[in-house]
C-alpha cells in the first residue's frame, strides 16, 4: 500500500531514495527505449515518411486504410495466422509426447532430455542456415530421408505452398524442447496419489492420461500455448535467413513486414501501423496471460 | 502447481539434471517388455528428430566440397577434411566478431542481471510511496516485445549518436522486466527470518542485498544469468539493423553474411561458421548444467 | 562436381598473378589522375581518410578491393577506407539509415534504382564543379551510360559497374543436343531448341533449358528487355504505366509459359549457381556475372545478344558511384579523386576484365590489353558490342520507390505461383501508381 499525501516518514523517504537508485536506472531505460518507442510508433502511424526527406507529411488515418484495405497485407495476417496456429499446435503435441515419455524412468533419459533442449540454446540465425542446406531438394538430407519412403522433396523454399510450412518446422523443431521441459516440470507436479486413486478404481493408461495428467497439465498447457503464441508472434531470425519472406510473400509475417517497411521499403507509417497491430495482438494475449498467471500466483 | 513463467524456468534448469527418479507416469507402473522397447524406440526418435540435424550442420563441416553436394548425400564424411574450418575463418573477420559478441553478451547480461538484482530487491523488500503504480510500469515493459520498438528506438539511438557502436548495440536491450519478476519472486521465498535477523543487526539495506540477499538466491540469479547470456549471444535483428561495417557485427550477424556473401557454392565452410557461433553456446550449457547442479546442491540456505 | 570454391585469399592471389601478366603484356600501371588543383593538399603524412561503401561479393568484390587497393598504393595523402554493405539493396538501406543518423559515408555505389532515391532527397552532391577540378573528360564516358546521372544538366552519378543483360549458354549442352553454336536469333527459334535441352531425372526435371530469377535477383530488370522484344513497357518516361497494355501482357504470358506450359524453364533462386552447376542450359544474366561464371564454370560456355521478338530490345543497369551531399567541402575533391579513378580508362579495362561490367570509358576499347581481351576472351566482346543497342530504363522500375520490387513480385507470382497475368499486372500497375505519385510530386517541387 502506498503512502498518500506528504505524511510520509523519514524512513519511508529513505527507502525512496534507494529505491530511485535501485529501480530508476532500469525504469529510464525503458522510458527511453519502450515507453517513448510506443508513442513515436503512433505519431509515424499517421504520418508519410521515407526517413530521408527532412519533413514528415501528416497522412491521418491514410497509412491504415492503405494497409487494412491490401491484399497484401491480408496474405500477411493470414502468414501470421498459420505460422502461430501451427506452431502452438504442433509444438504443443510434440512436445507433450515427447515429455511423457521423458518422464519415464529410462535410461539415457537425461541425456536425450538435453539433447532436445539444446535446439533452444542455440542461434536462429545459425540454425536457419542449417536447414537451408537440409531443405535442399536435390542433395539434402531431407530429400533423402523423404527418398526412403518414396516421396519426393518438394522445392521447400522456392515453393510458395512449401516455404511457409518449412519455417514452421523449423521454428518448431527449435522450440519443441523448451515445452518439453515446461511439460515436465508440469508432470513432476501432479501428486502421485492421484495416479493411484485412478488405479485404484480399476482406470487404464488411458483412463490415467484422461482424468489425471490432463487436467493436471492443463495450467501448464495454458502457459505454453500463451508462451507459443508471442514467440510465433516475434520469430524474425529464422524467416530473414531461410526466405527473406519469400517466394512473393509466402513468409512475411507480420514481424517481416513491419523489418521489411522500415528498413527495406523505408515506409515509417506503414512500419507504424504494423508495429501498432503487432503490440495490440501480443497485448491482448499478455493480459490473458498475466491475468492468469496473478490468479494463480495467488493461489499459489 | 507450476504455473508462472519465471518458477517454471527455474523448475526448468533444475529439471534437466534431476536425476532419473522413478516417477509414475501415465503409462503405468511397471512396463511391460513391449511397452519399455516401445519407450527405447520412442527415445531414438526423439534423439533423430531433435538430434539429426545438428549431427548434419557438425558433419557437413567436415565434408570437402564435392561430398557435401554428393547425391545422395553421406552419412558419414568420406574423406573428412579440417580445411573448412580455416577456410571460413579467413573468409570474415571471426576473432573481430568473436570480441563483439563477448562484449555484447557480457555487457548486455551484465546489466540485465543487475538491473533484475536491484530491481527485484527494491520491489520484495522496500516500502515506498508509489510502488505499486511503479510495478505496473515495469510490468507493462513486459507487454512490449523488442520488435515493436525497433524503429522508434533506431532514429533515438542514431540522434544519440550511437549506430554502429557497442553502446549502441547493449543500451536499448539493457533494461530488464522479466528477470526483475523471476528474481522478486525468488527473493519472496527467503526465510524471513534471516533478513529480519540482518536488520536487527543494523545493517543497512545495500549491505542485506549484497552479503545476504544475493548470495542466498544464487540459483535462480544463475538460472537468469544464463538465459539473459544465451539470448543476447543468439540476438539478431537489433545488431543486424544498427551495425553497418564488419567489424562491429556480432556472430550472428557475421555468418549471415558470410552466407550471404560466399553464397551457397560451398556449404561445408558455410557449416563450418555455423559451428563457430553455436559451439560456445553449446559448450556454456554442458557445463551450466553441471553448475546449476551445484549451485542447487550447495543450497543457498548454507550459503 | 562443383570444385569452384576458392577461398577469398586464394583468389585474390590468383588474381593478383594475373594482373602481373596483363602488366607484362604491356599494361603499365595505372596513371594516377592528375591531384586535385587549387586545392592545398593534405600533408603527406596526414592521409584523408575517406569512407566508400559498396556491394560487391566473390570474384566481383575481389576485383573491387584491388582497385581501391590500387588507388590507396598510387595516393599517399588519400586512403579509401573500403566497407561491404551488402547487396544494392542493403547498400542503399544502409545509406539511409546512416543519414538519419549522420554517419553515412562520403562515397557510395548505387544501383541504377536507387541513386534516384537520394537525388530526390537531396542526398547526393552535384559533381560538374567537381569534375573539371579533377579536369575528367566527361566525352569519354559511354553518352548513354553518363547521361543517366544527369538531372538538369548536372551530374550526379557516375558510371562505374554498368552492366546489360545478356544471354549465356553452355557450350557442352548446345553441343549435347546438336545446336549450332551460338546464341538464338529470336524467342521462336529458342522455343524450338529449349525442348531439346531439357534432361529429366525420372519425373523431375535435372536441367531446364532456362531459368527466371527471383524478384531479389532482379527479374524485373531481366525481364524489361523483354517486354520491349514484344512491343510493351513498363512505363513512360512521366510515369504512366504500361503494365496492363497488351503486348506488356502477352509477354508477361510468354514467360508464365515458358515455365507452366511448355515446362523447359524454371524458377531458381540463384541463377549463377544453377548456371554454373548445369542445372540450367542457359540463361539471361547480367554482364557482370561474367566474371564469377568464368572463374568457376567447369565447362565453355557462349555469349549472345538476347534473343528477339518483335524488336530487339535490351536495357543498361548495374551501378554508379556518387558523393554525398554531406560528406564535408574538404573532402568532396578527394572523394572526386577516388571515383575519377575508379571509372578511369586503365581501371575500367582492369575492372571489366575481372567482372564483365561494361567499360564505361570509350578510350578503353582501343586499349591494346583490351583489344586482346577480346581475342581471348570474344564473349565479352559480344557483350561490348550489345552496348550501343541498349535504351536507359522504364521510369517504373528505376524511379519509383521500390518500383523493382513492386514489379518483381509481381514476376514472381506468375512465374512461381501460376497466378493470371493480366491480373496480377493490374494489381502492379495500381501500385506502382499509387507508389508514383509522391515522386511525381517531389520532382515537381524540385525540378519544376
Amino acid at each position: 500500500m502506498t503512502t498518500k499525501g506528504n505524511r510520509v516518514s523519514p524512513a519511508e523517504r529513505r527507502e525512496w531514495w534507494l529505491f530511485l537508485l535501485l529501480v530508476g536506472p532500469n525504469l529510464a531505460l525503458f522510458a527511453i527505449f519502450t515507453y517513448w518507442p510506443l508513442v513515436y510508433n503512433g505519431y509515424l502511424s499517421f504520418v508519410k515518411w521515407d526517413m530521408l526527406a527532412p519533413v514528415k507529411i501528416w497522412v491521418g488515418l491514410e497509412n491504415y486504410r492503405f494497409l487494412f484495405t491490401q491484399a497484401e497485407f491480408r496474405l500477411i495476417m493470414l502468414n501470421t495466422l498459420i505460422f502461430t496456429i501451427a506452431s502452438v499446435v504442433l509444438t504443443g503435441s510434440i512436445g507433450l509426447a515427447m515429455a511423457l515419455l521423458l518422464n519415464q524412468a529410462l535410461r539415457g533419459r537425461d541425456a536425450v532430455r538435453s539433447i532436445v533442449f539444446s535446439p533452444v540454446m542455440l542461434s536462429g540465425a545459425a540454425i536457419g542456415i542449417v536447414w537451408i542446406y537440409i531443405f535442399d531438394p536435390r542433395y539434402g538430407l531431407l530429400d533423402m530421408l523423404l527418398g526412403f519412403v518414396g516421396l519426393d522433396s518438394p522445392n521447400w523454399l522456392l515453393d510458395t505452398a512449401w516455404a511457409l510450412p518449412a519455417v514452421i518446422i523449423v521454428h518448431v523443431w527449435k522450440t519443441v524442447g523448451y515445452a518439453v521441459v515446461i511439460y515436465i516440470a508440469g508432470l513432476q507436479a501432479i501428486p502421485r496419489e492421484l495416479y493411484e486413486a485412478v488405479v485404484v478404481d480399476g482406470g487404464g493408461a488411458w483412463a490415467r492420461f484422461l482424468h489425471v495428467t490432463l487436467p493436471g497439465l492443463s495450467p501448464v498447457i495454458f502457459f505454453l500455448i500463451l508462451t507459443t503464441v508471442l514467440a510465433s508472434f516475434q520469430a524474425f531470425d529464422i524467416i530473414k535467413v531461410m526466405t527473406n519472406g519469400g517466394p512473393v510473400n509466402a513468409t512475411t509475417t507480420l514481424v517481416f513486414y513491419l523489418y521489411e517497411q522500415g528498413f527495406v521499403a523505408f515506409n515509417a507509417g506503414r512500419a507504424g501501423v504494423a508495429s501498432i497491430v503487432l503490440f495490440v495482438l501480443m497485448f491482448m494475449f499478455t493480459l490473458v496471460q498475466m491475468r492468469y498467471e496473478e490468479r494463480n500466483v495467488h493461489y499459489a | 502447481m507450476t504455473t508462472s513463467s519465471p518458477e517454471v524456468l527455474r523448475e526448468t534448469t533444475q529439471e534437466l539434471q534431476r536425476p532419473a527418479a522413478t516417477s509414475i507416469t501415465w503409462v503405468g507402473h511397471r512396463h511391460g517388455l513391449v511397452g519399455r522397447i516401445a519407450a527405447y524406440v520412442g527415445l531414438v526418435l526423439c534423439v533423430l528428430l531433435i538430434g539429426l540435424p545438428v549431427y548434419w550442420m557438425i558433419t557437413g563441416a567436415f565434408k570437402t566440397p564435392q561430398e557435401v553436394y554428393a547425391i545422395p548425400p553421406t552419412w558419414i564424411p568420406l574423406q573428412p577434411t579440417l580445411a573448412n574450418f580455416p577456410k571460413a575463418w579467413n573468409s570474415a573477420p571471426f576473432e573481430r566478431y568473436y570480441l563483439n559478441s563477448l562484449i555484447v553478451t557480457i555487457f548486455g547480461s551484465g546489466f540485465e542481471v543487475f538491473f533484475a538484482v536491484t530491481s527485484a530487491y527494491a520491489f520484495a523488500f522496500l516500502r515506498f510511496p508509489g510502488k505499486s503504480f511503479v510495478f505496473l510500469l515495469l510490468l507493462a515493459a513486459l507487454m512490449v516485445p523488442a520488435q515493436v520498438t525497433i524503429l522508434p528506438n533506431y532514429l533515438t539511438v542514431a540522434r544519440f549518436g550511437w549506430i554502429n557502436t557497442y553502446q549502441g548495440i547493449i543500451i536499448p536491450g539493457a533494461s530488464v522486466a522479466y528477470g526483475a519478476f523471476l528474481l522478486r519472486q525468488y527473493y519472496r521465498t527467503l526465510p524471513r527470518e534471516i533478513m529480519d535477523a540482518a536488520h536487527v543487526d543494523g545493517a543497512s539495506h545495500l549491505r542485506i542485498l549484497l552479503s545476504v540477499v544475493t548470495p542466498l538466491s544464487k540459483p535462480a540469479i544463475v538460472s537468469f544469468a544464463l538465459l539473459s547470456i544465451v539470448a543476447k549471444w543468439n540476438e539478431f535483428l537489433w545488431p543486424l539493423i544498427v551495425t553497418n561495417t564488419k567489424d562491429m557485427r556480432v556472430l550472428p550477424i557475421g555468418i549471415y553474411w558470410l552466407m550471404v556473401e560466399e553464397g551457397t557454392i560451398d556449404w561445408g565452410v558455410v557449416m563450418a561458421g555455423t559451428l563457430f557461433v553455436v559451439l560456445p553456446v553449446l559448450i556454456v550449457f554442458l557445463y551450466a548444467q553441471r553448475y546449476i547442479v551445484d549451485g542447487i546442491a550447495a543450497g543457498a540456505v548454507k550459503g | 562436381m562443383l570444385e569452384k570454391t576458392l577461398s577469398r585469399r586464394t583468389l585474390l592471389k590468383g588474381m593478383t598473378a594475373g594482373v602481373g601478366v596483363m602488366a607484362l603484356a604491356g599494361c603499365a600501371a595505372p596513371v594516377a589522375p592528375a591531384a586535385p588543383q587549387g586545392q592545398a593538399a593534405a600533408p603527406a603524412a596526414q592521409a584523408l581518410t575517406l569512407v566508400l561503401w559498396s556491394s560487391f561479393t566473390g570474384k566481383n568484390g575481389e576485383a573491387e578491393t584491388e582497385v581501391v587497393r590500387r588507388f590507396n598504393e598510387s595516393h599517399s595523402d588519400i586512403q579509401i577506407d573500403y566497407q561491404f554493405q551488402g547487396s544494392y539493396e542493403e547498400t542503399a538501406q544502409k545509406v539511409t539509415a546512416a543519414l538519419q543518423a549522420g554517419t553515412a559515408p562520403d562515397i557510395s555505389l548505387l544501383s541504377d534504382v536507387w541513386w534516384f532515391k537520394f537525388y530526390l532527397n537531396r542526398a547526393l552532391a552535384p559533381l560538374d564543379d567537381l569534375l573539371e577540378a579533377e579536369q575528367v573528360d566527361l566525352a569519354d564516358y559511354q553518352d548513354s551510360l553518363i547521361n543517366e546521372g544527369v538531372r538538369q544538366g548536372v551530374h550526379y552519378w557516375i558510371p562505374f559497374a554498368r552492366s546489360t543483360p545478356l544471354f549465356y549458354y553452355n557450350k557442352e549442352k548446345w553441343a549435347a543436343a546438336g545446336l549450332p553454336d551460338r546464341g538464338p536469333k529470336t524467342w521462336d527459334e529458342f522455343m524450338e531448341w529449349a525442348p531439346t535441352l531439357v534432361e529429366m531425372e525420372g519425373s523431375e526435371m535435372k536441367t531446364a533449358a532456362f531459368s527466371h530469377p527471383d524478384g531479389a535477383s532482379y527479374i524485373a530488370w531481366l525481364f524489361q528487355p523483354v517486354t520491349w522484344q514484344w512491343g510493351g513497357k513498363y512505363s513512360d518516361p512521366d510515369f504512366t504505366m504500361h503494365m496492363t497494355d497488351e503486348l506488356t501482357v502477352a509477354a508477361g504470358q510468354f514467360y508464365k509459359d515458358t515455365v507452366h506450359t511448355y515446362k523447359w524453364a524454371r524458377p531458381t533462386k540463384d541463377m549463377g549457381a544453377d548456371f554454373i552447376g548445369g542445372l540450367t542450359a542457359a540463361a539471361m544474366m547480367s554482364t557482370g556475372s561474367m566474371g564469377g561464371i568464368k572463374a568457376n564454370a567447369q565447362f565453355e560456355f557462349g555469349t549472345a545478344f538476347l534473343p528477339e521478338k518483335d524488336n530487339f530490345g535490351c536495357c543498361t543497369g548495374g551501378a554508379g558511384l556518387a558523393i554525398l551531399a554531406r560528406t564535408p567541402a574538404e573532402k568532396q575533391p578527394a572523394a572526386m579523386t577516388y571515383v575519377a579513378f575508379a571509372s578511369s580508362p586503365e581501371i575500367q579495362s582492369f575492372w571489366a576484365q575481372n567482372t564483365g561490367y561494361m567499360p564505361v570509358r570509350k578510350s578503353v576499347l582501343d586499349l591494346p590489353e583490351m583489344q586482346a581481351y577480346f581475342e581471348e576472351f570474344p564473349q565479352f566482346k559480344t557483350a561490348v558490342e550489345q552496348l550501343p543497342l541498349t535504351q536507359p530504363q522504364d521510369s517504373a522500375r528505376v524511379f519509383v520507390p521500390n518500383g523493382d520490387q513492386i514489379i518483381g513480385k509481381g514476376l514472381e507470382r506468375i512465374t512461381v505461383q501460376s497466378e493470371e497475368v493480366a491480373t496480377v499486372f493490374a494489381e502492379v500497375q495500381a501500385t506502382l501508381e499509387s507508389e508514383a505519385q509522391p515522386v511525381v510530386e517531389a520532382l515537381r517541387a524540385i525540378e519544376g
